[in-house]
């Protein structure tokens, strides 16, 4: 709201150089957020919070000026004589739905000259931020500017009937606004009409048709107390928010219609020649009282950390205009100003004290903890995967949560259906995403374009599915992936690519970090935009838990990614679940381990993992590790077959092994694996 | 030479072999000599020293040692003269070795001694980088926890209810306004803050209370270099019997020096939040210039940086806490304002573009 300081020493004297008045003002509570200059006229730009309705006019601020500098306010003169003896002009107002319009007064007057107003009232118009029309609009805004009250001018000829009707609007009608739209109303909308059809939408604009023309000479003044929250639903399914209408849904002063009306009478007398043709008319069949609240000083104190002298509460209210009456020893009834929609419970007393007693001399307390600090489960987990893939080199992505109909339908997740917010800010963000791979995916591919080919990202984040009902449902998903090269270039050793194995042994340290050893891997088809080749399904016992490979080609190339791109998605949820679980020491072994290697040739086509389950399945309890240590395919072996060097490590913790048993052990794993699985020896 | 069992190392395999075995295998010490000669002859620095002498002479397998060990399997009347040659060999042996010490000892020495180029580069070993965001959401849970506050995992998916109604803004009202809100339909929204978690914290626990949330949050703002329609909050409760004014003030105080430096100045200002009154718009001492004033404050030596106030007792009493009883304060603070104060982030894109350049400047 743009405040002109020259208009506000209409009402209040300032001494104050602009600057200082934006300092205490804001201090007070009243935000003010620039200052500039129109006319020469020094401009304060108030940001007004939507509890203080009253602050949206010059005397609304210059009231918190008076009260703040403890000056008196000057109120304009209005019009005394609104009911007149000789009626020239019959009208009536009927108001069919009270529970909307608690209050409707209107006024008539004739003889009026509709022409430009004079320059004075144009520059504070301009000043406020409004264009000048002609007298009669103009004199109806700056009415609202300066006492906050939205009035409304008639065309009074164009009233069809003569009268003002106000009630809810018939579903499906039409009323074209000031503005030339045309606009649909419904059943809820409460409408102003002249008995024959609509001629304004109450509180939000006016009608076309009744519009104030150079040929008007006799309008009806309305000024109303509408029901905020029915305003409020109007504007926003019309998507119309007016002056009027963000007044009267914040909250606009019901005692203040008779002295809006008047105020405007007082103006078109002066300077657009009308003379009130009608006595005015007070339709109010939702009478409504001020707000009154008791206040302790007690309360005022205990809430503040601060004993609050009464007579600085005393004097506080009274400035602004609440009056006080003393019940017993340090309380009093407070009856509100009507202008004051903020005020309900003691509490919004209490805040007019403190902001008048400065929050700046509240002493400054701190309270004993009474609690445990308690960090959530969810989150020391997320901070120790953090940490993890951190350590191993990937940094951590955040995308936005939301997802095209492309991302769901090339990156299909296992389970459930996408949701999609219903007022989408634009059409590649309507649905919420249920995976982050395509997010991982474009961040890639943005750090490539930068050309930076070496890529290994993270993300921890939400993806959503319907839920049953059809409710959204939320759940932690972990996102991994891996492209380009192992290390840095460097000097010390080649290049290596990052490939499936690296992405598989950094889940497989994640999943040590949190101790969960019962993970494994298995190959799937169950997931598209993997490529078949490497598409692996995460378990954790019988539990699937996430999925990783590389991405199916058709996808790579869509994505423009060129390069070989490694993704894991992890369900968070899941993994949480077998976290860390309570750790068993055991003692240290007395004995040494000991390793031997060998070497077998084996089918291309027999899977790694059973020949460590084979071998671990043989009830060797001395075993203690199993490691693959080199592979090798290629022309010294056959065709079809693959040669796996096999690292043993054998402990007994009761006995040193000698060497006879170890060579036992040996044995039976190398006939195990001749026998079970054809395997041919190399180099034993 | 690497100990790798069963890898042939000079022309013979090295696991367990008895000694019987070593002696037909050569059928003769020359045999044997002769190939400790061709051995010996290959050594040329320590390692490879070390390695001749152990597959002669080490103690669980060196093939001396072993066919001594293993005398008994020969016959009777061979092992004398077995043993003796098998002996002499040893002996020769190991004074061929001891000779060659003392050069081999120099020689690695020497190379032990070669400069190395210290200037050279390091392994390159790259760390990731954890997002700024959530180093400064984790930094802030700890300072919470750290006076007592329990930490809340709430959803994004929050009930009209929860983000709205409960904290005093009900359907219709204006404060709604600046909270453009994302729906799913009548009852379910994207979250617009995390303030839920003071009704969540006061379902879930009785007084004292103390309690956060922090997380994504959600408003309609188109996405350009100053808003974005998801960014990160943290919003904090305590209900406890007589929170005062002031102590809303000395936490305040607590944390903003914690988090923003313990020269942090602060100032409270009335300002507007439908769920606490009276409510508090919080400044702090213009981080760039320390409040003498610069563009970045607009000369005015304070920053707003959070929203705060006492709890208000409507939203006490829906939830069930006798306000007559209980007071309390409550704030809410955007994380990824303050990772654009504190870095000097001019564009709030930059924190969902994942561009490992930016990253890894954290």
């Amino acid at each position: 709201m743009k405040i002109s300081i020259e208009w506000l020493r209409d009402y209040v004297d300032i001494n104050e150089s602009p600057e200082k008045l934006k300092e205490d003002l804001s201090m007070a509570g009243l935000l003010v957020e620039g200052l500039t200059e129109i006319h020469g006229n020094a401009v304060l730009e108030v940001e007004v919070t939507s509890n203080r309705p009253d602050c949206l006019s010059q005397i609304g601020v210059a009231r918190e000026v008076a009260a703040l500098y403890r000056r008196p306010l000057r109120l304009p003169p209005v019009q005394e004589q609104l009911w007149i003896s000789q009626e020239r002009v019959p009208y009536d107002v009927e108001i069919n739905d009270p529970d909307l319009c608690p209050r409707y007064v209107a006024v008539v007057i004739d003889g009026i000259t509709v022409g430009p107003s004079p320059q004075w009232m144009q520059r504070r118009l301009e000043a406020a931020g409004m264009r000048p029309l002609n007298n009669v609009v103009d004199i109806t805004n700056y009415v609202l500017i300066e006492m906050g009250h939205p009035l409304h001018a008639f065309d009074f000829d164009v009233l069809r009937r003569g009268k003002i009707v106000v009630a809810r609007a018939l579903q499906g009608d039409v009323m074209r606004t000031l503005d030339g739209v045309d606009r649909t109303l419904d059943g809820e909308m409460l409408m102003i009409n002249d008995g024959e059809g609509p001629v304004a939408i109450a509180g939000v604009m006016g009608g076309l048709h009744s519009e104030i023309s150079t040929s008007t000479s006799r309008v009806l003044i309305e000024s109303a107390y509408f029901q905020p929250a029915s305003i409020r639903r109007t504007s926003k399914k019309l998507g119309l928010s007016t002056e009027a209408s963000y007044r009267f849904e914040r909250g606009a002063d019901w005692d203040n219609t008779i002295r809006a009306a008047a105020r405007a009478c007082r103006l078109i007398e002066e300077l657009a020649g009308g003379r009130i043709a009608g006595s005015i008319k007070d339709v109010y069949p939702g009478r409504k009282d001020p707000v009154r609240i008791l206040l302790h000083r007690r309360n005022v104190s205990a809430l503040l950390g601060v004993e609050v002298a009464a007579e600085f509460i005393e004097s506080t209210l009274q400035r602004l205009d609440f009056r006080l009456e003393k019940k017993g020893e340090d309380a009093w009834q407070v009856t509100c100003p009507t202008y004051r929609a903020d005020m309900e419970l003691e509490a919004d007393l209490i805040e007019e004290v403190a902001r008048f007693y400065g929050y700046q001399n509240i002493p400054v307390t701190l309270p004993p903890s009474k609690t445990p600090g308690v960090h959530s489960p969810v989150y020391v987990i997320e901070n120790r995967v953090r940490d993890i893939l951190a350590g191993q080199g990937y940094s951590e992505a955040v995308n936005l949560s939301f997802a095209s109909d492309a991302d769901h339908t090339e990156f299909t997740p296992l389970e459930g259906e996408r949701v999609a917010v219903s007022n989408p800010l634009t059409e590649d963000t309507r649905f919420m995403r249920t995976t982050v791979t395509p997010g991982l995916l474009r961040s890639a591919r943005r750090n490539f374009n930068y050309g930076q080919r070496r890529v290994w990202l993270f993300e921890i984040g939400k993806v959503y599915a319907a839920g049953p009902d059809a409710i959204p449902v939320e759940h932690t998903t972990l996102g991994v992936l891996g492209t380009g090269s192992v290390a840095e270039r460097n000097w010390i050793s080649p290049a290596e690519s990052y490939t499936y194995f690296h992405l598989k042994g950094t889940l497989s340290a994640l999943f040590q970090g949190l101790r969960i050893d019962s993970f494994g891997f298995e190959p799937t088809d169950r997931v598209a935009w993997l490529n078949p080749a490497d598409a692996t399904l995460i378990t954790i016992g019988e539990e699937a838990v996430g999925v990783c490979g590389s991405l199916a080609p058709a996808i790579e190339e869509k994505y423009k990614l060129k390069q070989p791109v490694y993704v894991a998605e992890i369900d968070f949820e899941r993994i949480s679940h077998h976290a860390f679980p309570p750790v068993q020491y055991r003692s240290l072994p007395k004995y040494p381990a000991v390793e031997r290697d060998i070497s077998i040739v084996v089918s291309r086509e027999l899977p790694y993992k059973k020949i460590c389950e084979g071998i671990r399945g043989l009830g060797i309890s001395e075993l203690l590790e199993l490691e693959l240590v080199d592979v090798y395919e290629g022309d010294k072996i056959p065709p079809g077959k693959v040669s796996l060097s096999l690292r043993l490590k054998f402990l007994d913790r009761e006995r040193t092994l000698t060497v006879d048993r170890v060579q036992g052990f040996i044995d039976t794993v190398t006939s195990y694996l001749i026998n079970n699985h054809n395997a041919g020896l190399r180099s034993i | 030479m690497p100990a790798t069992p069963g890898v042939a190392v000079f022309g013979v395999p090295r696991t367990p072999v008895s000694g019987y075995e070593v002696v037909r295998m050569n059928e003769s010490i020359d045999t044997l000599r002769q190939e400790f000669e061709q051995d010996f002859a290959a050594i040329s620095d320590m390692e490879t020293w070390k390695s001749v002498r152990d597959r002669y002479l080490a103690r669980d397998s060196g093939v001396i040692t072993t066919a001594l060990k293993k005398l008994r399997d020969i016959p009777k009347e061979d092992r004398p003269a077995f043993g003796q040659a098998m002996n002499r060999l040893r002996t020769f042996v190991e004074e061929r070795l001891q000779e060659k010490f003392a050069a081999v000892r120099d020689a690695d020495l020497a190379s032990k001694l070669q400069k190395t180029d210290v200037t050279r580069p390091g392994f390159p070993i790259s760390l990731g980088a954890v997002h700024p965001i959530k180093q400064l959401q984790k930094e802030i849970e700890q300072i919470f926890v750290s006076m007592g506050f329990q930490v809340f995992d709430l959803p994004e998916i929050e009930k009209d209810y929860y983000n709205f109604e409960a904290l005093n803004m009900p359907r219709n009202h204006p404060a709604r306004d600046a909270q453009d809100t994302f729906y799913f339909d009548q009852t379910n929204l994207l979250r617009t803050h995390c303030s839920a978690v003071q009704v969540h914290s006061m379902e879930a626990m009785k007084p004292p209370i103390r309690a956060i949330s922090t997380g994504k949050v959600y408003r309609r703002d188109p996405f350009d270099a100053t808003h974005s329609p998801m960014f990160y909050q943290v919003d904090v409760i305590v209900v406890e019997e007589g929170i005062t004014m002031g102590d809303l003030k000395g936490m305040l105080d607590a944390f903003l020096k914690r988090l923003f430096g313990p020269g942090t100045l602060m100032r409270l200002r009335p300002g507007f939040f439908p769920f606490v009154e009276p409510g508090a718009e919080v400044d702090i001492s213009c981080i760039f210039c320390s409040g003498r004033g610069c563009a970045k404050c607009k000369q005015s030596g304070w920053i707003e940086i959070l929203g705060a106030g006492m709890v208000h007792p409507k939203v006490l009493r829906m939830s069930n806490i006798d306000d007559s009883r209980y007071s309390g304060f409550a704030w809410g603070m955007g994380i990824d304002r303050v990772a654009i104060l504190k870095y000097g982030v001019d564009d709030i894109r930059l924190f969902f573009d994942n561009d490992l350049r930016f990253l890894r400047q954290f």
